[in-house]
């Protein structure tokens, strides 16, 4: 056999097993932490879909009704919270949401605030300004954090800081796909449907139904923002299982190759040296 | 008293769903007590203690932020952050009002901290009072 010895296919093949061990063992762990994050998902949603439709009837039922946060201008200065992933490996989870939000990027002045490790590095190399890194590890950030997020961020929106916010997060469509995304948060926009506002119209609001809305708005964005970041952890999940998932079979496709050679290898020896035998006696 | 449907829905998912006979909450203008047949009505939370009376079994939480909405005879509460008085960790929550104190009597912190640990020393409040009604 041409050059290649036994001895070094064996260590390949050891190396090989050994890489197939940890991305095996990668998989597991994203696939138990993907159940948990489909959990938290499930459980949150009932909870944005009360908010929306309650803040949907608010502006339904007073149709001249005025507050800045409706408010549309031109914009010239845009805030991105991007929500990316901590870690690599994740097949292209990171890049494909990272490229998605730079491309937007370029339209107009932008400042972001990056949410996990890899959105933070990706930015600082790209040295666009960022709000606060202090939220590098997207796997410590909770709910709370996200209502301190999201009141900052209004304060700022009502001081004329930013004349729209996005947010980039990854949409957890299924366990294998999920597609990336920009959603605007702030102006909010309005329904264009008009459903059964009738008996809407005799809602009574404590105090009036603008300051319940002003006061609401924030938590609404609070709420916006952790479903956003659920979403985005189950999708770096999933993510994560794939690509570990086919290469653990890429592993197997290797050593199943790797060990045709090592015993053609050895045969070949088997054979010389029988040759060799019955050449000498 | 008459029930009615209550459901209490946090971003953790939900916490209550069933027949209540009175619930009593701190909206942004004080406490409020709705009962069944309330009118259709809107109003946003403050941080405080809420009270759930079902079969007759009165249960103490603290509840805080969100919004509280009755439409149709449906009482829907759907608030930030809401912990039945057994379940709160009172040493937490005295830690939390600690680092909360040190932050307001240090003359450097800037107005952000300062919202954010009055907030923090709120909500640490409402905890330690509700704690102690278990």
């Amino acid at each position: 056999m041409a050059g290649v010895s036994t001895k070094e296919i064996k260590n390949r093949i050891r190396s090989m097993e050994s890489t197939k061990q940890i991305t095996k063992a990668m998989e597991m762990v994203a696939a138990s932490k993907l159940r948990r994050a489909q959990a938290q998902i499930s459980n949150s949603r009932p909870y944005f879909q009360i908010f929306y439709s309650a803040i949907q009837e608010i502006l339904q039922a007073n149709r001249d009704f005025q507050s800045p946060y409706l408010l549309e201008l031109p914009v010239k200065k845009r805030l991105y919270i991007v929500i990316a992933g901590d870690r690599g490996l994740a097949g292209g989870y990171n890049s494909n949401i990272l490229k998605l939000v730079y491309a937007e990027m370029e339209q107009t002045e932008a400042v972001v605030l990056p949410i996990g490790k890899k959105a933070v590095d990706f930015f600082r190399a790209r040295k666009i300004p960022a709000l606060t890194e202090q939220y590098a590890e997207a796997a410590d950030v909770d709910i709370g954090d996200c209502f301190s997020i999201s009141k900052q961020l209004s304060s700022a929106y009502l001081a004329r800081e930013f004349d729209e916010i996005r947010v980039a997060y990854t949409t957890f469509v299924s366990v294998l796909s999920q597609n990336p995304a920009t959603m605007r948060l702030l102006p909010l926009s309005r329904d264009e449907q008009t459903g059964e506002p009738v008996s809407r119209s005799r809602m009574i609001y404590e105090q009036d139904s603008e300051s319940v809305f002003a006061s609401i708005v924030p938590e609404y964005l609070g709420g916006i923002l952790y479903g956003a970041l659920c979403e985005s952890r189950a999708s770096e999940q999933a993510a994560r299982r794939a690509a570990m998932d086919s290469a653990t079979q890429n592993a197997d496709d290797m050593i199943a190759d790797l060990s045709l050679k090592f015993n053609r290898a050895r045969q070949a020896a088997i054979t010389q040296e029988i040759t060799e035998i019955v050449a000498g006696s | 008293m008459t029930p009615f449907p209550l459901k209490i829905v946090t971003p953790d998912g939900l916490i209550f769903d069933g027949q209540a006979e009175k619930l009593i909450v701190r909206t942004t203008n004080g406490d409020v007590a709705i009962l069944a047949r309330h009118i259709n009505y809107v109003a946003a939370l403050g941080m405080g203690r809420a009270v759930v009376v079902a079969d007759g079994k009165r249960r103490t939480a603290a509840c805080i932020g969100g919004m509280l909405s009755v439409v149709d005879g449906e009482v829907t509460l759907v608030p930030t952050t809401f912990e039945w008085a057994d379940k709160i960790d009172a040493n937490r929550a005295e830690l939390s009002l600690q680092r909360a104190n040190k932050v307001l009597q240090d003359k450097n912190s800037t107005n952000t901290d300062i919202r954010l640990a009055e907030a923090r020393l709120h909500r640490a409040l409402v905890r330690k009072n509700v704690a102690s009604y278990k």
